[in-house]
């Protein structure tokens, strides 16, 4: 395998455009990729979504709202554990 | 005799490698954007193109090793002396994988223009509500016995 093979990667596609009706939608994503010797790991997502229709050109961004909320659980279950382990002590002390 | 067993098994190692390193260039395209949007589907007037978050991963590893007795070290046959000296090789190797693809969102051209619209999971957010929700209570009862 290559030595430049190893390491980390963030690569922002842009892939066919697609057209429908009168609008044009050029899909992007962005994908990590992750190389070591013998292995490697790729984590590919959209991102958004170019819209061209006329002369207007917007550019839509795809949500991803099962990470979102997934994420924000996290954040308030490590806030949660975080502030009862601080009363647990507080507790034992005084 | 022993050398062309040793070169054979060196070279079924590194077909073995080339063919991993093959492998590894084949999920490497898994990076492409064709492979998260889906293509277009049209119906009743409106267009729809699945967009889905796709991770693939993969490792694999292969070893070999060769040994022989020094003169005197062999094993002792039964008349009491010691065998001829020996050797051998031998070589092993694994790997694993994993594909995840799960939907994000649904691009939709209609009469109404482009929407995206997106797509929960409700298993994982069950499943992280859950965790969650499990935390709180384990928590709360060790804050009661503390007390």
């Amino acid at each position: 395998m290559a030595k430049g093979d190893f390491g980390i990667r963030v690569v922002n596609n842009r892939g066919e455009a697609v057209r429908v009706g009168d609008a044009t939608l050029t899909p992007q994503s962005q994908a990590v990729v992750l190389r070591w010797p013998n292995g490697g790991l790729v984590w590919n997502r959209p991102v958004a979504v170019r819209v061209e229709q006329g002369e207007d050109v917007r550019q839509i961004p795809i949500l991803d709202v099962t990470r979102l909320v997934q994420v924000g659980l996290w954040v308030f279950w490590i806030i949660l554990v975080f502030r009862t382990a601080g009363r647990l002590r507080r507790q034992r002390r005084g | 005799m022993d050398e062309p067993m040793d070169s054979g098994m060196t070279s079924q190692v590194v077909r073995s490698q080339q063919e991993g390193v093959k492998l590894l260039n084949q999920l490497m395209e898994v990076a492409q954007p064709e492979r998260v949007f889906a293509a277009p589907i049209s119906e009743g007037g409106y267009t729809l193109i699945n967009t889905s978050e796709v991770m693939t991963g993969m490792g694999f590893g292969f070893g070999m090793g060769q040994g022989e007795t020094r003169p005197g070290e062999g094993q002792v046959t039964e008349a009491g002396e010691t065998a001829e000296e020996e050797k051998g090789v031998g070589g092993g190797g694994g790997g694993g994988g994993y594909a995840m693809a799960r939907p994000v969102a649904v691009i939709s051209v209609g009469p109404a223009g482009v929407e995206v619209i997106p797509v929960a999971d409700r298993t994982k957010l069950g499943i992280a509500m859950l965790t969650t929700l499990g935390t709180m209570l384990f928590m709360l009862g060790r804050m009661r016995r503390g007390a």
